[in-house]
């Protein structure tokens, strides 16, 4: 079963000890999704490497407070003070924050951002970022997004396809460990899964009566970096669906349990908290970075790290306020920024928007565990000749559930009878929630403020993005579609909802650096590297052109491993 | 206080040999029904017996404990004064107060003074006037959203306080922290009553 905890997951004494040693061969910025996978990548190949975290160590496990805590061990019961609420003031809008993972949002006080119009940005400041966080949804993106800028004209065309990126996407699917269902879809490419979760009954008869009513559309099990059964020393999920508290048995994908744990095997690795960069130094004659500079944030220290290559992997936005907070002679509105396109074609998905609706018939049955996943219907639209709309560009898919839930608040009732009934489960519900892609447009963009600083006393973001008519309409498509789709499966009391969210709320900020084929358009080329400073590279969100409508995470992965690749083979042979 | 009333409804009360020692020991706090037992955190008195007696009202005592068994006043108090800001503690303290007002002018007392029927005529009639919850996806509300009024709001409290405590978490729901496998399909009479933990 894997419950116990393996005692070699825990690997502890990272080495943070960064004072004696200020020159490595190569510097992570960050440590989440994407910055785990560059050290793990980069250590592994020989290179003595210093990540900086802006936050604090978390080491898997030991500092998984939270872990099991049950509701009633903790006086609020999940609810927040009136000072973490201030703390989290923005980002409390997610709905998402509680104090079992309180410890694992950023504060909002200390790093204010301005919203020149509404955007949600949701950071994870410590190490493992957002990756202890995230949704876990997995989905390699396919030639239909890659392509997608070229056939439309809209943004600049990535300079990779899916067959650059195929073997990357297996790479770390291997490692990962990814569970799922291979389908065969040309639009949602299989990966190497683990055996899938399973639908319970009522997903299922939802799946059946959708794929029976609507040719072309299906409905699966989520695939998702959950492990269903043992994989590389983790262990396999005990659906407790306590995951954004941190997993004690490893079975989801986190730095903190995957790939940091391996890097720090390694002995190449340092990985050094507090650690705010706040630029990358430039060296003119050598036309390459020579190393960064930070601010410790517990004693306000500036301090200088050099390195042969640095990866920068801070988060989509934080990327790409590094980089426009590195201004020299030769680049005087940013790091790489010859293009004017650094700050600019911020993206993110829309996010609930579909329906919802109450399944009857089902009452004699349930199901044990809480299992961390749901459903996923992939793409439909704008697949082919067939099913190309006239409507927008680009396509949504539907991530959902069924569970027995309602609101027992709500029944006119009260008493004895009444307190006997809510010890009961609920009516079952069936929803699904699409998920559009957003296309890249110049005038979403951040900036630097230098009005507004943070507690450190740097230049914050102004974020000045917003979904326009393409978004608005695949929305509306996603909404009818939902509606119809539930209504045809047979579910009772359909409603449907589009509660516009701004952009930020989807969690999927990508762009404002992109890759590109032309310096002139893009700052980065189709290895990540900074098109004007070859030894600089940036994989995680920033560094995309388009956002599909697939959740990026496994994108962000794959391209990390493949740039570490390159990065160390152009070092070796002395072209970096 | 009517509980005595109560319990008999409920047909617990049919016969000595129900009673047992935590029976007995309600009878202990009846006799001192005006007097409260804990110190409350923001409540006043008043304002913490009108919140027993509601909760009480709405999640009784029967073979399985009331929403009083378990502390859910105590709770609800201790939420009001750590997790609300100052405006809505004073939502709160204007609410109980109309709502007793509302009862002292339709039956002459305040909520917990009421006899059995008359607190019955008062839940019936919030039941009918107070807006109901919309729906949610991934913690938030999704489609229309009503106003919710003192009453279904402090009854979705009264719930919330009793299904996280820990005798009912623990012992009357199906505790399972963890469950390992996942079992997409079984009978509900193979498992009973709601899983604990959501």
């Amino acid at each position: 079963m894997g419950v116990e905890i393996n005692s070699n997951q825990i690997m502890a004494n990272f080495n943070i000890d960064a004072k004696k040693e200020v020159t490595y061969d190569a510097i992570v910025i960050g440590s989440g999704i994407s910055g785990g996978w560059a050290a793990k990548e980069l250590c592994e190949k020989g290179l003595k490497t210093l990540v900086l975290e802006r936050g604090r160590i978390v080491e898997h496990v030991v500092d998984y407070p939270t872990m099991n805590v049950d509701s009633w061990e903790t006086e609020l019961r999940g609810g927040l003070t009136p000072e973490q609420k201030e703390k989290h003031y923005k980002a409390i809008r997610s709905g998402w924050i509680g104090t079992d993972t309180e410890h694992f949002w950023a504060d909002d006080k200390a790093n204010p951002y301005t919203e020149e119009k509404p955007f949600l940005w949701l950071r994870g400041h410590q190490m493992g970022g957002k990756s202890l966080l995230w949704g876990k949804q997995t989905y390699r993106w396919s030639d239909l997004d890659f392509e997608a800028n070229a056939k439309d004209g809209h943004g600049v065309d990535w300079p990779i396809r899916y067959k650059d990126i195929e073997p990357w996407y297996t790479y770390v699917e291997k490692f990962a460990g990814i569970s799922g269902e291979a389908l065969g879809l040309p639009q949602l490419p299989d990966s190497h899964f683990l055996p899938p979760m399973e639908l319970n009954c009522v997903e299922k008869h939802v799946k059946s009566r959708i794929e029976e009513e609507f040719s072309g559309r299906n409905m699966i099990i989520g695939r998702v970096a959950h492990l269903t059964q043992p994989h590389n020393g983790r262990g396999q999920c005990q659906n407790r669906n306590r995951c954004s508290r941190g997993c004690p048995y490893g079975a989801y994908f986190s730095s903190n349990a995957v790939t940091l744990p391996p890097a720090n095997a390694t002995g190449n690795l340092t990985i050094r908290p507090f650690s705010i960069v706040q630029s990358l130094i430039y060296d003119e004659k050598k036309e390459k970075v020579t190393g960064v500079r930070i601010i410790d944030s517990e004693t306000n220290e500036a301090i200088e790290y050099s390195a042969k290559i640095i990866f920068v992997n801070a988060s989509t936005l934080s990327t790409t306020q590094i980089l426009m907070n590195s201004k020299s002679n030769r680049f005087e509105n940013g790091l790489g920024n010859d293009s004017g396109e650094l700050g600019h074609n911020l993206m993110d998905h829309t996010y609930r928007v579909g329906a919802i609706g109450t399944v009857e018939g089902f009452e004699d049955k349930y199901y044990k565990g809480r299992r961390p996943n749901g459903i996923y219907i992939p793409r439909y639209v704008n697949i082919d000749e067939k099913s190309k709309s006239d409507k927008f560009l680009r396509g949504f898919g539907y991530q959902g559930g069924a569970y027995r839930g309602g609101n027992a608040a709500n029944v006119e009732a009260f008493g004895a009878d009444y307190k006997d009934s809510i010890l009961k489960p609920g009516p079952w519900e069936m929803f699904i929630t699409g998920f559009a892609e957003c296309l890249p447009y110049h005038d979403n963009k951040i900036s630097l403020n230098t009005d507004v600083l943070d507690k450190w006393g740097q230049p914050t973001l102004t974020i000045d993005a917003e979904f326009k008519e393409n978004e608005k309409a695949l929305n509306k498509q996603i909404q009818e579609d939902a509606v119809e789709m539930l209504t045809k499966a047979g579910v009772k009391d359909v409603l449907g909802f589009d509660n516009e969210h701004p952009p930020g709320y989807g969690v999927h900020e990508m762009g404002t650096a992109r890759m590109g084929r032309d310096p002139k358009t893009s700052v980065l080329n189709g290895f990540n590297q900074v098109h004007a400073a070859k030894n600089v590279f940036v994989t995680d969100g920033a560094c995309m052109t388009s956002s599909s409508c697939v959740n990026p995470s496994l994108t962000y992965m794959a391209l990390t491993a493949r740039a570490a690749d390159y990065a160390v083979s152009e070092l070796k042979k002395l072209n970096i | 206080m009517d509980r005595r009333k109560a319990l008999q409804k409920t047909g617990l009360f049919a016969g000595a040999t129900f009673l047992m020692p935590s029976m007995l020991s309600l009878f202990e706090s009846c006799k001192s029904e005006n007097r409260l037992d804990w110190k409350p955190l923001y409540f006043t008195d008043v304002e913490a017996k009108t919140i027993a007696s509601l909760v009480d009202k709405i999640l009784p005592r029967t073979d399985t404990p009331g929403a009083l068994d378990v502390k859910s006043d105590i709770f609800i108090d201790t939420v009001i004064a750590k997790s609300y800001d100052k405006a809505g503690q004073e939502h709160m303290r204007a609410d109980i107060a109309a709502f007793n007002e509302n009862c002292s002018s339709k039956y002459g007392d305040v909520f917990y003074n009421l006899s059995d029927d008359d607190k019955t005529a008062v839940l019936n009639e919030a039941e009918k006037s107070s807006g109901k919850f919309g729906k949610g996806v991934w913690g938030a509300g999704v489609g229309p959203q009503e106003e919710i009024g003192f009453y279904r709001s402090m009854k979705s409290m009264a719930i919330w306080a009793y299904m996280t405590s820990e005798e009912i978490g623990k012992n009357v729901l199906n505790y399972d922290p963890v469950p390992g496998e996942y079992e997409p399909c079984k009978p509900l009479s193979e498992v009973g009553n709601k899983w604990s933990l959501g």
